[in-house]
């Protein structure tokens, strides 16, 4: 007669393994970007609260609790951004009869794209914030 | 050199046992011994009551996947040369599926899974007996990697959705619905993609990726899997296109 023994999945999986714990921590990105944005709300109601309250939130930015957490945020969003295109041409294959395009390339303009739209992002912020004298 | 190393096999004897325990057995380590040599050295000299399975001994028939030191392998693929430095070996079943006994695990899920997406060629019609389904060398690169699938089932042993949920049709069967997608021979998609849409298909995939890591041919399931994403995304796309002109599913 048949018994087979049926397994069940320890809750701690992910630690068994060096690959299960690399994919957790990139899924685990998701939580510092939470509170990151969670961290941002904040700031837009302080602003709806006047010009005392904002203060207080941006000095808050300044501390040392407020500095790490976007160091950690800055750190996740960055991972995540690299394990992402780094698995886009195992996504992304161009590849029929009509058109073919070299994974490579695949690869290549979406990490030029990711990098032109972070620094087009940077430019502009510093172009909007620049100091233009009497303005 | 006549060196020794040590098994640890987690048994499991349906007969006596109402759960696995593991056995320690001394077996001899060359360089060009593979862990199934091991497994067959234990059965023939030390132990015949071990169970485990095996046939091509080089990688094609799919037998002989066990978990070595926590690591889905084929037995016959994996050598004891490599574990010299660890000393030990924990062998156990292929995780994520039930165990029959010892190292035999019941993979008769998965293959009901690969047969569900019908890993055939489908034809509308058939050309007449003469002739052959030309296909060129571009058109067959387009699928190969995915055909090289010998059903061992170390993917499902990677895939903590499948742990989690078995009815996941799981890496081996959502490539294989790809394989024949991707042929430009076949005309079944239609009757695949309900499977790669459903909840049960594509989109219980989390790309974890670790299947990929552990196939011995090279597969790259992972990928597959992903780009069954997009595939399906294009599918939804093209149904409701066609369900506002009064269609059917494409
Ligand atoms: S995809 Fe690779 S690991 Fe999975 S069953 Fe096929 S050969 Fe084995
Ligand atoms: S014995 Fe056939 S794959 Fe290992």
């Amino acid at each position: 007669m048949r018994k087979p023994w049926q397994p069940q999945q320890p809750r701690n999986w992910w630690l068994r393994n060096p690959a299960y714990r690399r994919y957790m921590l990139r899924e685990a990105t998701a939580l510092p970007l939470l509170l990151y944005t969670l961290l941002l709300l904040a700031g837009i109601v302080q602003f709806s609260r006047g010009e005392a309250a904002f203060a207080t939130w941006l000095s808050w930015l300044q501390t040392p609790a407020g500095l790490l957490l976007q160091g950690i945020a800055l750190a996740a969003a960055l991972l995540h951004a690299v394990t992402w295109v780094a698995l886009v041409p195992k996504i992304l294959v161009i590849d029929s009869d009509r058109l073919r395009i070299d994974p490579r390339h695949v690869l290549r303009a979406h990490q030029l794209g990711a990098l032109a739209g972070n620094l087009g992002l940077i430019v502009a912020t510093l172009w909007l914030l620049w100091p233009t004298g009497g303005a | 050199m006549s060196d020794t190393i040590e098994l640890a096999v987690t048994r499991y004897r349906p007969e006596q046992d109402t759960q696995p325990w593991e056995q320690r057995y001394t077996v001899p380590c060359s360089d060009d011994m593979s862990v199934l040599d091991a497994l067959n050295y234990i059965k023939d000299a030390l132990d015949p009551s071990l169970s485990h399975r095996w046939s091509c001994r080089m990688a094609i028939c799919g037998s002989c996947g066990v978990m070595v030191n926590g690591e889905p392998k084929l037995s016959c693929k994996t050598f004891l040369r490599d574990y010299r430095e660890a000393g030990v070996l924990e062998v156990r079943a292929l995780d994520n599926l039930p165990v029959e006994r010892d190292l035999v695990a019941d993979i008769s899920g998965v293959v009901e899974h690969i047969e569900a997406v019908k890993p055939w060629l489908i034809r509308h019609s058939e050309p007449p007996v003469d002739t052959a389904h030309s296909q060129t060398p571009a058109q067959m690169a387009r699928y190969h990697a995915f055909s090289q699938c010998i059903n061992c089932a170390l993917c499902y042993a990677a895939c903590p959705q499948f742990g989690r949920n078995p009815a996941f049709l799981g890496p081996a069967a959502l490539t294989l619905a790809q394989r024949y997608n991707l042929d430009s021979r076949d005309e079944g998609s239609s009757e695949r993609m309900p499977w790669l849409n459903a909840e049960e298909g594509v989109w219980s995939c989390t790309f974890v990726g670790y299947c990929s890591e552990v196939c011995p041919k090279d597969v790259d399931p992972a990928s597959a899997i992903n780009r069954g994403k997009v595939a399906s995304d294009i599918n939804y796309g093209v149904n409701l296109f066609r369900l506002l002109r009064g269609k059917g599913d494409a």
